[in-house]
């Protein structure tokens, strides 16, 4: 026992020594890095200069870079590094040739033609060619397939090799969105995955430890719970990114993100409203750089139809009328946020701005409710039929705002003499409960993500209750109508007209209180050269962005 | 003690099936699967099909157990949901070495801060300094770790810029010694903060104990200096009931590690468990579950048999 006693303080000596040693390196080490900063803002720069690593944090953390398997958000967004498609969107959603130099559309819209960049290498070395685009997009048609992709590819007959450069894709029937969804998906390499049995690709250790794309940076390391750090490609085919690297770094949440923010230990991140006002202020400091625009999305409170409390239009109308949209977007979103009237986003380009409008009126909205058959009660309350205007009202605290959000709504409804009762469950428990078979709910303050196609087909088809996104059970035959042939139409503008059509419709019976389109931010240090807010492709051409010295 | 030892092992198995029964119902219970991360207009229900019987959600529970048991017994956690491919216990070896760091480091901190105090606090029982310590004891045990580490993560880190605000190197730096120690330095004080208050107690009132036994009396009758007769005599006997409190510590080392790791984007078993829970990581969250029970078991077994090693009159 003496042994064990001493050897348990000598522990303690070498663990005293390391952190005395440890608290001198600190002053040090700040030293210098004041320093560093110092010099930085004497060296004023403008020309592009090669060198400098990009730091991304996020909260989420990423789980495999191959599209044909991948479904979150953050996969994507190194998946975009490190492969390229045929074709990639600008930051305004149209299609620019990636991969695929030009295309080719046949008359009945049915055969695309893409003429392929020669000269591009893979991380490996090896040649890009056509057999790479004939293997990647035979993926989600093989009848092993075990991954999520199989819609975008659903109405892809055959993918043809013409020549070493040349690809033709024939469809079975027109389909829009084959050129900004399709098309996009990125190219895998036939001379790595090529023999790999289809029932393992999704497992492959390609997705996780050594993925080869052809994109501006290749893949050097993931840290498991820390970091996955990319390096720029030498013979990308657009030239080498000026950045050295781009690590992708895991932050535990928000608040952790902003200290990193501010302690300069990050160079790039999204920033989400609640952490909008103290972006702000590290803005005026100086200590990041901010930009922003309208996100492709939109939040509202969703009405259970199937609930008979919701099911005359006017009751619904009255609940729009009742909510002050704008009060709601300067108590979360800092005011940044455009108020929302029907589905859609200004981002996008089938958006319609002329929408019939609800505007807060709470004069209106009693009114409104009186014509339906709800009387006042003595308690302040709407009742019909000897029962309460009372229903509950469910969200998650998975994304900042919306439990906010519905305190708010709560207060403002109260005072129009509609009472509702809050429930915030955690996502996984809001999916189970909102979405089928279960739309165990009366209504939900939530929010949609459009995708670089507008398709509105998923939110209002009556097809998409049984088992869509349709949990709402929103159905109108001349909406179904319109969305049946949206996506066959390939000129765009005849499109939008069909989807703004729609989409009045939609707004018309309010089958939502359409709340807002959010606006999106990312914070970059002053340093970095290069970003600009888009919903559509925050990372469009990133190999020229570059870092200050 | 061979044989007490074995015996107590053998009564351990059926309480850990037990356990991993009880944990699977509980996660099965759980609203959602891994899918409910997957919402996505591009991606219908029907699609995940594929994905659901590949991992075998689909199957009854019981098959999902008994498929997950028959690994288990064969050390296979199996692989894991959301990081499709990746076998479990590749993740939770890229995470155990920086959780039993952090662990290691903040216990010795803690045992080399409380064991003095609560030596001066009872050998100055009721004086100014036993006060000073009991508040701030009970205040250490008080306070919600998280809390403690926000505020050093906002004040030491991101106004004063001495410390790193989290994870466990500098990103884009060559590896260094002192680079991983400066990362090391708030979680394992904040971790060590809880721990020092409460052992500062058990270290107190044991030593009082000791104290007034008729042993020590004799001891100071025989002349021996105070330091002989506290650090010699009384200590060692003192130590006995905080050793059992050591081997009840073992199993915190995971759960108490939960909200540190998340704090301080320390990549260890601790977040590892936290975010599976969120994605409902079913294997993930069994292994780790396993592991942590696992833990209590031995725990309890390892403060048993330091008792013996550390107490003569103990026989098994």
């Amino acid at each position: 026992m003496k042994r064990s006693f001493s050897l348990l303080l000598s522990m303690i000596v070498i663990i005293s020594l390391f952190l005395a040693a440890c608290s001198t390196k600190t002053d040090s080490g700040s030293k210098n890095e004041n320093q560093k900063e110092n010099t930085g803002k004497e060296a004023v720069s403008s020309e592009p200069r090669q060198g400098g690593n990009l730091i991304l944090a996020h909260t989420a953390s990423p789980t495999l870079f191959n599209p044909y398997f991948s479904t979150g958000g953050p996969d994507g967004t190194i998946e975009a590094l490190l492969f390229s498609g045929l074709v990639t969107i600008d930051r305004e959603f149209s299609a620019v040739g990636n991969l695929a130099e030009k295309w080719d559309v046949s008359d009945d819209d049915k055969t695309y033609t893409f003429h392929l960049r020669k000269g591009v290498k893979w991380h490996d070395g090896e040649d890009f060619t056509a057999d790479d685009v004939v293997f990647s997009y035979n993926i989600p048609l093989h009848p092993d397939y075990t991954g999520p992709r199989k819609l975008p590819f659903e109405n892809v007959k055959e993918i043809k090799k013409m020549d070493d450069y040349t690809v033709s894709i024939s469809l079975t029937e027109p389909y829009a969105p084959f050129i900004t969804i399709t098309a996009q998906f990125e190219i895998l390499p036939e001379h790595i995955l090529g023999d790999v049995p289809m029932k393992e690709l999704g497992t492959h250790e390609f997705n996780t430890k050594k993925p080869i794309g052809t994109g501006p940076f290749k893949f050097e390391e993931w840290k498991d719970g820390q970091y996955i750090k990319l390096v720029a490609f030498d013979d990308y085919y657009e030239g080498r990114p000026y950045l050295d690297s781009f690590t992708f770094k895991m932050v535990p949440d928000a608040n952790a993100l902003m200290a990193q923010l501010q302690a300069g230990d990050i160079s790039y991140s999204g920033i989400s409203a609640e952490q909008l006002p103290t972006a702000k202020t590290l803005e005026e400091k100086g200590i990041i750089k901010l930009t922003s625009g309208p996100s492709n999305s939109w939040d509202f409170i969703g009405y259970n139809l199937r609930n008979p409390l919701f099911q005359d239009k006017k009751v619904r109308h009255a609940l729009t009328h009742a909510i002050a949209k704008q009060k709601i977007i300067d108590a979360v979103h800092n005011g940044e946020s455009t108020i929302a009237h029907g589905p859609g986003s200004p981002a996008n380009w089938s958006f319609n701005p002329d929408m019939p409008k609800f505007d807060y009126d709470p004069d209106t909205a009693k009114k409104l409710l009186e014509e339906a058959g709800w009387k006042l009660g003595a308690d302040k309350i709407y009742e019909k039929d000897g029962k309460k205007f009372e229903f509950t009202l469910t969200t998650t605290n998975g994304y900042g705002s919306w439990a906010k959000i519905a305190e708010i709504v709560q207060q403002q409804w109260k005072e129009v003499g509609v009472k509702v009762n809050i429930k915030v469950l955690e996502w996984s428990a809001f999916y189970e409960e909102i979405g089928p078979p279960n739309w165990k709910f009366d209504a939900v303050v939530t929010g949609w993500s459009i995708g670089s196609d507008p398709d509105p087909t998923w939110f209002w088809h009556t097809s998409e209750i049984e088992n869509g996104l349709n949990w709402f059970g929103y159905s109108n035959p001349e909406v179904d109508k319109l969305l049946e042939i949206n996506t066959s139409i390939v000129d765009q503008e005849e499109r939008k007209a069909l989807i703004q059509k729609s989409d009045a419709i939609v707004a018309e019976d309010q089958p939502y209180s359409f709340l807002y389109y959010p606006n999106g931010t990312i914070a970059h240090s002053p340093k970095l050269h290069g970003p600009k807010y888009s919903t559509a492709n925050s990372f469009f051409e990133i190999h020229k962005w570059w870092m200050e010295e | 003690m061979i044989t007490y030892i074995v015996r107590r092992i053998m009564m351990a198995i059926p309480l850990l099936f037990g356990i991993t029964i009880l944990s699977f119902g509980i996660i099965q219970i759980a609203p959602g699967d891994p899918t409910a991360l997957m919402i996505d207009p591009m991606i219908r229900d029907k699609d995940l099909v594929a994905y659901k019987e590949l991992y075998g959600l689909n199957d009854p529970i019981y098959v999902q157990y008994l498929k997950w048991v028959g690994n288990m017994i064969q050390g296979n956690f199996g692989d894991s949901l959301i990081r499709q491919g990746v076998a479990v216990n590749e993740l939770i070896m890229a995470r155990l070495p920086n959780t039993l760091l952090l662990m290691l480091v903040s216990t010795i901190l803690a045992i080399f801060i409380s064991i003095p105090i609560g030596i001066i606090s009872a050998t100055k029982q009721n004086s100014l300094a036993d006060y000073t310590f009991t508040f701030f004891s009970f205040l250490g045990i008080a306070t919600p770790n998280f809390w403690i580490g926000l505020v050093l993560i906002m004040f030491l880190s991101v106004h004063l810029g001495w410390f790193p605000t989290g994870g466990v190197a500098t990103l884009n730096e060559p590896f260094s010694i002192w680079d991983r120690i400066h990362h090391l330095i708030l979680p394992s004080i904040v971790l060590a903060t809880a721990d020092v208050a409460g052992l500062t107690r058990y270290i107190r009132s044991s030593m009082l104990d000791v104290l007034k036994q008729d042993f020590i009396r004799t001891a100071r009758a025989k002349g021996f200096k105070q330091k002989k007769v506290v650090y010699k005599h009384a200590l060692r006997n003192g130590l006995i009931p905080v050793i059992t409190i050591f081997g009840l510590m073992l199993p915190s080392f995971i759960g108490g590690s939960v909200v540190v790791e998340k704090i301080f984007g320390w990549p260890g078993i601790g977040m590892l468990f936290f975010d599976a829970a969120f994605q409902r990581d079913y294997p993930v969250i069994m292994a780790i579950t396993v592991i942590a029970s696992a833990l209590v078991v031995i725990g309890n077994l390892l403060a048993d048999i330091l008792y013996a090693i550390f107490d003569p009159r103990i026989e098994y």
